[in-house]
């Protein structure tokens, strides 16, 4: 990985992606003209977003594949009123937010009420060293988000698979007022950091 | 310069910074991992979103039901399907053939002639409904598949818009 730890939180594994907000305004545009490998790109790089928000809505995985057809299938009518990244970002998650409350309402197979993902963070197996490091952090990190409010973790949940510049209007897609979480820190997540800072665990160094 | 490290409590009205994002980027691998999206998932999408150039409405899903196992057809059990449009609902019924392929037999609300396409990952399987609105495709391959309901002709009146489910998996 290249710079510095990065401050008190776990080492972090992925590159971020500065450029996606960037990447994806030129994909919409060319979706727009009809190009479907265009289309066919953002479908793979929102997805998982849409995924999280069909999931933290408390949908089966059946229920949440469903929406996220739906909604695509949808976007292919819309898409000439989105211009760029966030308008694209905020009506999806919009769209997937409401096709979930609706399925949820339709009252098919719906999960027991307070379904607790968070006790099953999956264990992969024996590892090295370093995965076994890698493991503790995860796990301590895992804990704390368990301590937020449900609230606050479903947020959490959902920006993480946002493109960085659209984390306000995912926040405001989702019903979370305004600075929430984008430009600055919002609640959620300085509570995060707080719990990471004086948790148990202590730091995950 | 902030502190919002090392026993400072970081505030929540402070911008975003590296450690924040850091923290996301963790979250997000956190969940790919605890509830991943299934891996095919968007290449399904994909292929039902090669419709798009067709002036399409399309169906969202209504309900699913299994159905009780019928033993005496060794088949595995059934199931249900419903999806509705804003101008018709689409029910479909799916039964295990003994060769391993899907029986799909279909009713339409309200009843109309109309034609229907099976798209699946092979090949298209075209038939028309009836009077009644029925319709039914003995054998289609195991795999992702869509209905496309068209116009029955495309005559004066022009028998309304074509009307597409997502793609399900038979």
């Amino acid at each position: 990985m290249d710079g510095p730890g990065s401050g008190p939180g776990p080492v972090t594994v992925r590159a971020s992606r500065p450029d996606r907000g960037m990447r994806l305004a030129r994909l919409v545009s060319a979706a727009r003209e009809g190009n479907d490998d265009a289309l066919g790109q953002i479908v793979t790089e929102l997805s998982p977003l849409l995924w999280q928000v069909a999931r933290a809505a408390g949908l089966s995985s059946g229920d949440a594949e469903d929406v996220l057809q739906t909604v695509w299938m949808r976007l292919v009518a819309h898409l000439n009123e989105i211009h760029d990244s966030a308008a694209l970002t905020s009506w999806l998650v919009t769209t997937a937010k409401r096709e979930a409350w609706r399925v949820r309402a339709a009252g098919r197979r719906q999960l027991p009420a307070d379904q607790e993902l968070l006790a099953e963070l999956p264990d992969e197996g024996p590892g090295s060293e370093d995965q076994v490091i890698l493991d503790d952090q995860r796990r301590v990190l895992w804990e704390a988000i368990g301590r937020l409010s449900r609230r606050c973790q479903d947020l959490l949940r959902v920006i993480a698979f946002a493109p960085r510049p659209d984390y306000a209007v995912v926040a405001a897609a989702l019903g979370m007022p305004i600075g929430s979480i984008g430009p600055t820190r919002g609640r959620c997540l300085a509570k995060l950091r707080a719990l990471l800072a004086s948790g148990p665990q202590g730091s995950p160094r | 310069m902030m502190v919002s490290d090392a026993g400072g409590r970081p505030s929540a009205d402070e911008p975003l910074d590296d450690a924040d994002f850091g923290l996301l980027d963790d979250i997000r691998g956190l969940f790919e991992a605890a509830d991943p999206m299934p891996a095919d998932l968007p290449e399904r999408i994909r292929f039902s979103l090669a419709l798009r150039d067709l002036e399409v409405e399309v169906a969202r899903l209504a309900a699913e039901e299994d159905g009780p196992v019928v033993a005496a057809r060794g088949a595995e059990q059934s199931r249900t399907i419903t999806f509705d449009s804003e101008s018709l609902t689409i029910m479909i019924r799916i039964d295990a053939n003994r060769d391993g392929t899907a029986r799909v037999d279909g009713w339409l609300a309200p009843p109309q002639r109309r034609e229907i396409e099976m798209k699946t990952s092979a090949d298209s399987l075209n038939v028309a409904s009836d009077d009644q609105g029925r319709f039914a495709f003995p054998r289609v391959p195991r795999g992702t598949a869509q209905l496309v309901v068209r116009p029955a002709e495309a005559g004066p009146g022009g028998g309304g818009r074509s009307v597409v489910t997502p793609a399900l998996i038979l």
